[in-house]
């Protein structure tokens, strides 16, 4: 009898779990998993947008073009620098800037406020701040003349391939910094008090303290917020596109998003954009595992 | 009221069985058929129409629409505008989804692929109020649908044909000591010297440009450079890319040089010269712009406009130009959907010309030419400021390059220009992997 | 590095502090005070050598005209509403959403229940450049381009707002859903007057997030929206990137104003944004 009765009352939560969970599947279904499937079999095909005729098979040819094209590899490279050249300061930073901020006893909110608040503005407010200030008269000229006492050089700022990429850089350094800091800040503030103490009743000194203490302890969140960024920057696409309408070179900032924009939309080849999007999303999916493997370890290490 | 009709049937079958079933299901059906067409019948035929932004031009045509629905009640005008940079990849991925306007206009090299691909139709001539195809063609400047023609066919009629030439800031030319008279750039050589000579800069930083262009738009402007020098893009048949290397490593070479890696005179990155020009703000002495540049100016600045301080001269030719080529000329063309129905295609025509009914209003409002023979040869026309310029600019150019590619080749061609004015890349490997790109192009067609 | 020891020593240490934050904060905020101040100036000052950084007084034209848009026709107000509606409408449905899948997936036992949460995580992982061609074709199947379900519709499924959620639920006492059913309370009842009361910082912080997302987003509303009625923000102001409109006054005054509503729920709503449940959670992401 009540066997029976726990049964049914199993049956009915499973019941209302599938009522909790299907309206979620179908929104899923309709504009995540068809179009992901879509797309998947697209890049066997190839199809011109514009054309009626029906797309021709290709098998996997659209992938071993991207193999062979010197622009797929340009895009790869691209994607690749802008991703190492953002995370690692972007890491280094953050975590200076966190350790000053829980150094110091007042304003402590301020400054995690002040160092926030770019990540407020969306990407095309942020780009076009940024269009502004990298013109050659704008303020990133005059701040480097200033800064390096030259008078009236030009950093070519987005003019130059370097100087191109590293303006890119820049403007996601700008953004996110603060986001970070505030990461670490809390990653910090979550380390329990008595390590510290005990650390420093043994004696060690501040610097000890760091690199005993805190940093290993903050090792997961810093592997977590390393896969996260770089997970970010793959998908990077509105400034490198806003940059690229303004007049900037597109080859140095032709990140694999751009690049499946524009074989899309501007060159009509579905199939090829396709593959491109199907092997990002392998990327994707590594890196995304990677990182669910970190958090696990994470939850491990702080419970 | 379904209730009542399932109760009426009920009944029915009840008394009179099966065969009065059926007869009153029939007349059922013919009763909601009849319903269904007189719906249809009064139901408006809605046309959409896409363009892009120009506020002058929409103050007009929304008068015409209102004109155009007055005429025709059963008819609605849906008239939808989109920035004229976006509005190539809005139409293009409208069409692969089948969700395309019935009738739109885009730049004719954007248009082309649309034709070849049959994604248009051919205009109705009845509808544009036309006997056959030959009373439409002269109507026009002998060659205005030679772009749109195909398989004696014509797919578009022409919103405006446009052409550029060198807008000039004498006030500019005087303090720098040049006169406006003479001293106006005949040659590209020129061009660079005597932008040496406008351009002020703080160290490297140019605060004024002598001339700059307009950058996007490379085989409007750029390609018929090449030309000049006795190169093309494609070869005769269309089967090789790039011809005679010469001509482009000269004229990419030229870009070089006036850009940041070279001279230091101008650039993409800069804001768009055409727009600075308008405010007189000692930003830049010369820009390259069409007829309807003294329409924006007006608005943007009239009391410059009214000073009567400017001036539009030809466009420059190098001085070892093997044939003489203007800036080419490009136009934009009302076409209509092919994938919508007969009768919204009908419409879409009627409506097309009626708007374009107006050439003097789109002249004097709008300030584009479309090239009607009442026009052309109102003798008010050839009396506007600087037309003679445009129009023996317009003789020494030719439609700009069309392929069903060339939206794509066009990029390519910006990749390569970048590349060497602002990568400072060697002329010749840009234009290795701009021979390579195009020529994968051509050899991959399906 | 050298010098970081003698940061960590001494009085003299907290002083460098001081000085990093303090440039790090003026560096951040530069580009910020930047677009503010040109905002205020006419077009022709704002590219001027030196920079001018105080304005001569507010110059109300570029506002006036950013307001107005290029046509004169206030389009600036309705594109504001669409972006507040859109972002509004996402967030809600989206928190909505989330938390009845997250509790489903945290608080029902029930067969292939790791399968959809896995199906559900692995769509984190598709980039959204990767399924927007198919997107847009799924869009315009259902006749929702030019719309405002065609805006909102395709990202109220939101896989980090669903793992958000089922994290947050998870440790959500099981005894007092228990009592509650012994009561005699529905499910649906439960959910509504005891877990998702219960679920207040991890509902903000989803909130924010999806609000965030779409006051953002750029590509989709290119794609999906066709007349100026339509538009959002961020498309509004690409309209004065384009080269007919391109005054750098109105440009920045514009992007004051589609920056202001966000700077108001950061200033208002600040411990949701820089909360430790909000990053930290959002690091799991």
């Amino acid at each position: 009898m009540r066997r029976k009765r726990g049964f049914s009352m199993e049956r009915k939560k499973a019941i209302w779990g599938w009522i909790f969970v299907i309206p979620s599947l179908i929104f899923f279904s309709a504009f995540s998993f068809y179009p992901i499937i879509n797309a998947f079999i697209e890049s066997f095909f190839n199809r011109n947008l514009l054309s009626l005729r029906p797309p021709r098979f290709v098998g996997w040819d659209n992938y071993t073009y991207l193999f062979r094209s010197r622009d797929f590899w340009l895009s790869v490279q691209n994607t690749a620098i802008f991703t190492v050249g953002t995370f690692v300061p972007l890491v280094a930073f953050s975590l200076l800037l966190a350790v000053c901020i829980m150094s110091i006893s007042r304003l402590r909110r301020f400054f995690q406020l002040s160092l926030y608040a770019p990540a407020v503005l969306s990407s095309v407010v942020a780009a076009l701040i940024w269009l502004l200030i990298f013109d050659p008269r704008g303020l990133a000229n005059q701040g480097m003349n200033a800064l390096l006492g030259t008078t009236g050089v030009n950093y070519k700022w987005l003019s130059d391939t370097n100087m191109l990429r590293l303006s890119r850089i820049i403007v996601y350094f700008w953004k996110y910094i603060g986001y970070f800091t505030v990461l670490f800040v809390s990653g910090i503030g979550a380390i329990p008090y008595s390590l510290t103490e005990a650390a420093l009743i043994d004696g060690a000194n501040r610097w000890q303290l760091f690199w005993r203490i805190t940093f290993p302890l903050l090792k997961p969140t810093t592997l977590l917020v390393s896969v996260m960024t770089m997970i970010q920057c793959l998908k990077t696409f509105s400034t490198q596109y806003l940059f690229s309408t303004a007049g900037a070179p597109t080859r140095p900032i032709n990140v694999i998003t751009l690049s499946i924009y524009n074989t899309a939309i501007k060159d009509y080849r579905i199939g090829r954009a396709t593959a491109m999007s199907i092997l990002l999303f392998v990327v994707m999916f590594l890196f995304t595992w990677v990182q669910l493997r970190l958090s696990r370890t994470e939850e491990v290490t702080f419970m | 009221m379904e209730r009542e009709t399932l109760r009426c049937t009920c009944q029915t079958l009840s008394r009179k069985g099966i065969n009065a079933l059926k007869k009153a299901l029939l007349l059922f059906f013919v009763a909601l058929s009849l319903v269904f067409t007189s719906l249809a019948s009064a139901q408006n035929i809605e046309i959409v129409y896409w363009t892009h932004t120009d506020d002058n031009r929409t103050e007009i045509e929304n008068r015409y629409i209102e004109e155009f629905q007055k005429l025709y009640p059963n008819v609605t005008i849906k008239r939808v505008v989109y920035e004229a940079a976006k509005m190539g990849d809005l139409v293009l991925t409208a069409f692969s989804a089948q969700n395309a306007p019935d009738l739109f206009n885009l730049p004719i090299e954007q248009e082309y692929g649309y034709m070849i691909h049959g994604r248009v139709a051919p205009v109705n001539y009845e509808a544009a109020g036309y006997a056959n195809a030959e009373e439409l063609v002269a109507n026009y400047l002998p060659g205005t649908f030679d772009p749109v023609t195909m398989d004696g066919e014509i797919y578009g009629l022409p919103l405006e044909l446009t052409n550029w030439s060198i807008y000039i800031n004498d006030r500019i030319f005087r303090d720098a000591g040049l006169d406006p008279d003479v001293d106006y750039p005949k040659t590209w050589e020129e061009m660079i010297e005597i932008s040496e000579k406008l351009v002020i800069r703080e160290g490297d930083i140019v605060v004024r440009r002598g001339f700059d262009f307009r950058y996007p738009y490379y085989l409007v402007a750029m390609l018929p450079m090449v030309e000049q020098l006795g190169g093309a893009l494609l070869s005769e048949d269309g089967t090789k890319a790039i011809v005679n290397d010469e001509a482009w490593l000269q004229v990419l070479e030229w870009f070089r040089e006036f850009g940041p890696h070279g001279r230091n005179l101008g650039s993409p990155t800069y804001t768009s010269a055409r727009k600075v020009w308008d405010y007189d703000n000692n930003d830049i002495a010369m820009c390259l712009s069409g007829f309807y540049q003294q329409g924006r100016l007006r608005i943007d600045n009239p009391e410059f406009f009214e000073s009567g301080e400017w001036r539009v001269v030809p466009f420059p030719v190098f001085e070892n130009a093997v044939q003489d080529v203007a800036c080419a000329y490009y136009g934009h063309y009302m076409m209509v959907n092919a994938q919508t129905t007969p009768e919204k295609q009908y419409w879409a025509w009627k409506f097309a010309a009626y708007m374009l009914d107006h050439p003097w209003e789109y002249l004097e409002v709008v300030n584009i030419i479309q090239p009607r023979n009442d026009l052309l040869n109102d003798p008010r026309f050839m009396e506007l400021p600087y037309m003679d310029v445009f129009m023996n600019d317009m003789e020494r150019g030719h439609i700009v390059f069309l392929h069903e590619n060339g939206y794509q080749f066009e990029r390519f061609i910006k990749e390569a220009v970048e590349s060497v004015m602002l990568e400072n890349m060697d002329p010749r490997e840009a234009l290795d992997i701009l021979r390579e790109k195009v020529q994968e192009v051509l050899d991959d067609q399906y | 590095m050298h010098k970081t020891r003698s940061w960590y020593l001494g009085k003299a240490s907290n002083g460098v502090m001081w000085l990093i934050l303090i440039a790090a904060c003026v560096l951040v905020l530069i580009p910020l005070a930047f677009m503010f101040t040109a905002s205020a100036m006419p077009a022709r000052d704002i590219l001027r050598l030196p920079y001018p950084w105080i304005p001569k007084g507010i110059h109300w034209p570029n506002y006036w005209n950013g307001i107005r848009g290029p046509e004169g026709d206030f389009i600036f107000l309705r594109n504001a509403l669409n972006s507040l509606i859109v972002a509004g409408s996402v967030a809600f449905f989206t928190v909505l959403l989330s938390a009845v899948t997250g509790y489903g997936l945290a608080k029902f036992k029930f067969k292939g229940r790791n399968l959809v949460f896995m199906l559900i995580m692995a769509t984190m992982m598709i980039p959204f450049e990767a399924i927007m061609i198919p997107l847009y074709m799924v869009a315009m199947r259902m006749g929702l381009q030019d719309t405002y379900a065609g805006l909102i519709l395709p990202f109220l499924a939101n896989a980090f707002g669903v793992f958000l959620m089922r994290q947050f639920l998870i440790t959500f006492p099981d005894e007092i859903l228990d009592a509650a059913r012994i009561d005699g309370a529905g499910e649906i009842r439960i959910f509504s007057s005891i877990v998702l009361p219960a679920s207040g910082p991890a509902v903000a912080t989803l909130a924010i997030l999806a609000f965030r997302a779409q006051w953002d987003s750029l590509l989709w509303p290119l794609l999906v929206v066709q007349s100026d009625e339509m538009k959002t923000i961020p498309l509004y102001i690409t309209r004065y990137m384009a080269e007919t409109h391109s005054d750098e006054g109105i440009m920045m005054a514009v992007a004051v104003l589609a920056s202001l509503p966000m700077i108001i729920l950061f200033l208002t709503l600040s411990k949701y944004f820089v909360s430790k449940e909000g990053l930290t959670s959002a690091t799991k992401g």
